[in-house]
């Protein structure tokens, strides 16, 4: 509850900054309620699409060894995971979309509820994406150590690249265009720019469909460095 | 006959980096990477039926760890073919995992921050386990280990001893049809170690599961085991019965003697037709004061056995 009310306050703090100190009554043709629904939204979204908690579980279960646990249950390390991250998710979603909502309230902006749904389903597709990521780096832990960097570096770049930290629009138009069509966008920008009327319905359908194709591909991937990762274990402190 | 387990021509290799010292070393081995290789297992060869104890022993890098590692799928072996309950426990197929269990004395399989009942609760959904069996199992396992009064308690809050009971539940709530404990009684004292192996005992008696034994305490083998397993230098240097082991060992007696003016008691463990020359070596060397002769326990017997081995005596 704290974390996401600390985020929201920082970002709401610097853009009412930027706003006060500009003339213009709009940057990139959006006004200061526009921004103050996005930088609301985004944190808190983009708290949702994240698992790096749950990464660095995986990431020390496999370096450690504590993986043999699972590797001699039958359930699979994959799906062990994804349960427990999306029950997590479950529950601190429910608890921190107060937070978005009472701001919302307070300053009256611009969030358009009835495209909450749809925007929502984007983001947990996105989430099974994430949790695809988070195999891969955990996976690597079968190879070389110090893989916990990754995680740092991953999710840092998600950050911009999802548009957590500069909505996409106010970005370059090249580098926006690519951002765009990049799957992980789906994670903040395209939910909370469908949310708050800076983009239509067809920018949602084409993150459902670079979400499904990444995950086909991120897939794939998962599958062959598991088999390979297994091949090399040593089944490490048993 | 059908065995349980089955072996053939087992090897693993285990091939690992190795980093000569210094900066440029390390970067150089970015690209040019050099590998020793350590055989941990090799020419091993076993066939073990079922409803059978069997005590796995070697020293410290002997290979009875990787053996068990192999047996439960958690590694793949570099040569030959393994064979338990009828599936390659590599490729963990669901119905070899659900009649195989685990349990590392030194690892808690539960999980931490919850009571165990709850533990055996996911463990009954993970094993496809109906909720009442599994609730009367966990209430049956509990009474012949005589530790229900913990069941709500969180795991992390009990003490050693009372985990491991928590841990044996677990391990046995899905009635598994091979067993392996790696030191169950490791860290416990003596009345929870033969609470551990009376419960033991008991159990492999009314399910009758394979099950491989390694412990630190020859105790738990010596009473436990019907059959022995010896390895060292990773290869098998003994396969049979405990009782054919220590009749074949020889060294079945020792000879506790002391000189005078010394206050130290010395021994000498001797085979049966060495008696008169090793008396008469022990009194050339001094005025002999006092001197009995006892039997030698198994723990010896095999540590003698794997120091012979191993080329240490």
């Amino acid at each position: 509850m704290l974390q996401p009310l600390i985020s929201v306050g920082i970002e709401l703090i610097l853009w009412l900054a930027i706003f006060n100190a500009t003339d213009s009554l709009t940057i990139g043709g959006f006004d200061r309620n526009m921004y103050l629904a996005y930088v609301v939204w985004a944190p808190f979204l983009g708290r949702v699409g994240i698992s790096w908690m749950y990464e660095s579980m995986m990431v020390e279960e496999v370096a450690s060894g504590n993986i043999n646990i699972v590797l001699t249950r039958p359930i699979s390390f994959y799906e062990y995971y994804l349960s427990q991250l999306m029950g997590y998710k479950f529950t601190t979603t429910i608890v921190s979309i107060i937070i978005p909502l009472i701001i919302t309230q307070i300053y009256q902006l611009p969030i358009n509820y009835s495209r909450l749904p749809l925007a929502f389903s984007l983001v947990i597709c996105y989430l099974f994406l994430i949790h695809n990521l988070s195999f891969i780096v955990s996976t690597l832990a079968f190879f070389m150590t110090k893989v916990k960097s990754f995680t740092l570096v991953k999710n840092l770049s998600l950050w911009l690249l999802a548009g957590e930290l500069v909505p996409i629009d106010l970005m370059p138009a090249v580098l926006a265009k690519i951002l765009l069509i990049l799957p992980f966008s789906s994670g903040v920008y395209i939910p909370v720019a469908y949310m708050t009327g800076r983009c239509q319905i067809d920018l949602i359908y084409q993150g459902f469909i670079s979400v499904f194709v990444s995950f086909i591909l991120s897939s794939i991937l998962c599958r062959l460095l598991w088999s390979k990762g297994l091949r090399e274990y040593t089944g490490t402190g048993a | 006959m059908s065995y349980a387990i089955e072996v053939k021509n087992l090897k693993r290799v285990y091939k690992t980096y190795s980093k000569k010292e210094g900066v440029v070393e390390s970067i150089k081995g970015l690209w040019n990477r050099q590998y020793t290789e350590k055989v941990a297992l090799q020419n091993i060869n076993l066939q073990i039926e079922p409803g059978k104890i069997v005590g796995l022993i070697g020293s410290n890098g002997a290979g009875k760890t990787t053996l068990l590692k192999v047996l439960a799928g958690l590694i793949y072996p570099s040569e030959g073919e393994v064979s338990v309950l009828g599936f390659n426990p590599w490729e963990r197929d669901y119905d070899y995992l659900k009649q195989m269990s685990p349990l590392l004395g030194q690892k808690n399989q539960l999980w931490w921050d919850i009571s165990a009942r709850d533990s055996y609760a996911l463990l009954a959904n993970i094993y496809d386990i109906n909720i009442s069996d599994a609730k009367m199992r966990v209430n049956q396992l509990a009474e012949m280990l005589g530790c229900s009064h913990v069941l709500d308690t969180q795991l992390r809050r009990l003490s050693l001893g009372e985990r491991m009971k928590m841990e044996i539940i677990g391990s046995l709530l899905h009635r598994p049809q091979v067993l392996f404990l790696d030191e169950p009684t490791i860290g416990l004292d003596i009345v929870a170690q033969n609470a551990i192996r009376h419960f033991l005992e008991n159990y492999v008696k009314e399910y009758k599961p394979v099950v491989i034994l390694t412990s630190h305490y020859m105790d738990d083998i010596s009473e436990l085991a019907d059959n022995l397993l010896l390895i060292s230098k990773g290869e098998l240097v003994y396969n049979g019965t405990v009782d054919e082991f220590t009749s074949e060992a020889k060294i079945s007696k020792k000879i506790i003697y002391r000189y005078k003016n010394d206050t130290k008691e010395h021994e000498l463990v001797y085979e049966s037709h060495e008696l008169s020359n090793k008396l008469g070596e022990i009194m050339k060397q001094g005025e002999v004061v006092d001197l009995k002769i006892d039997e030698v326990d198994f723990e010896e017997v095999i540590h003698r056995f794997l120091a012979k081995e191993s080329g240490l005596l």
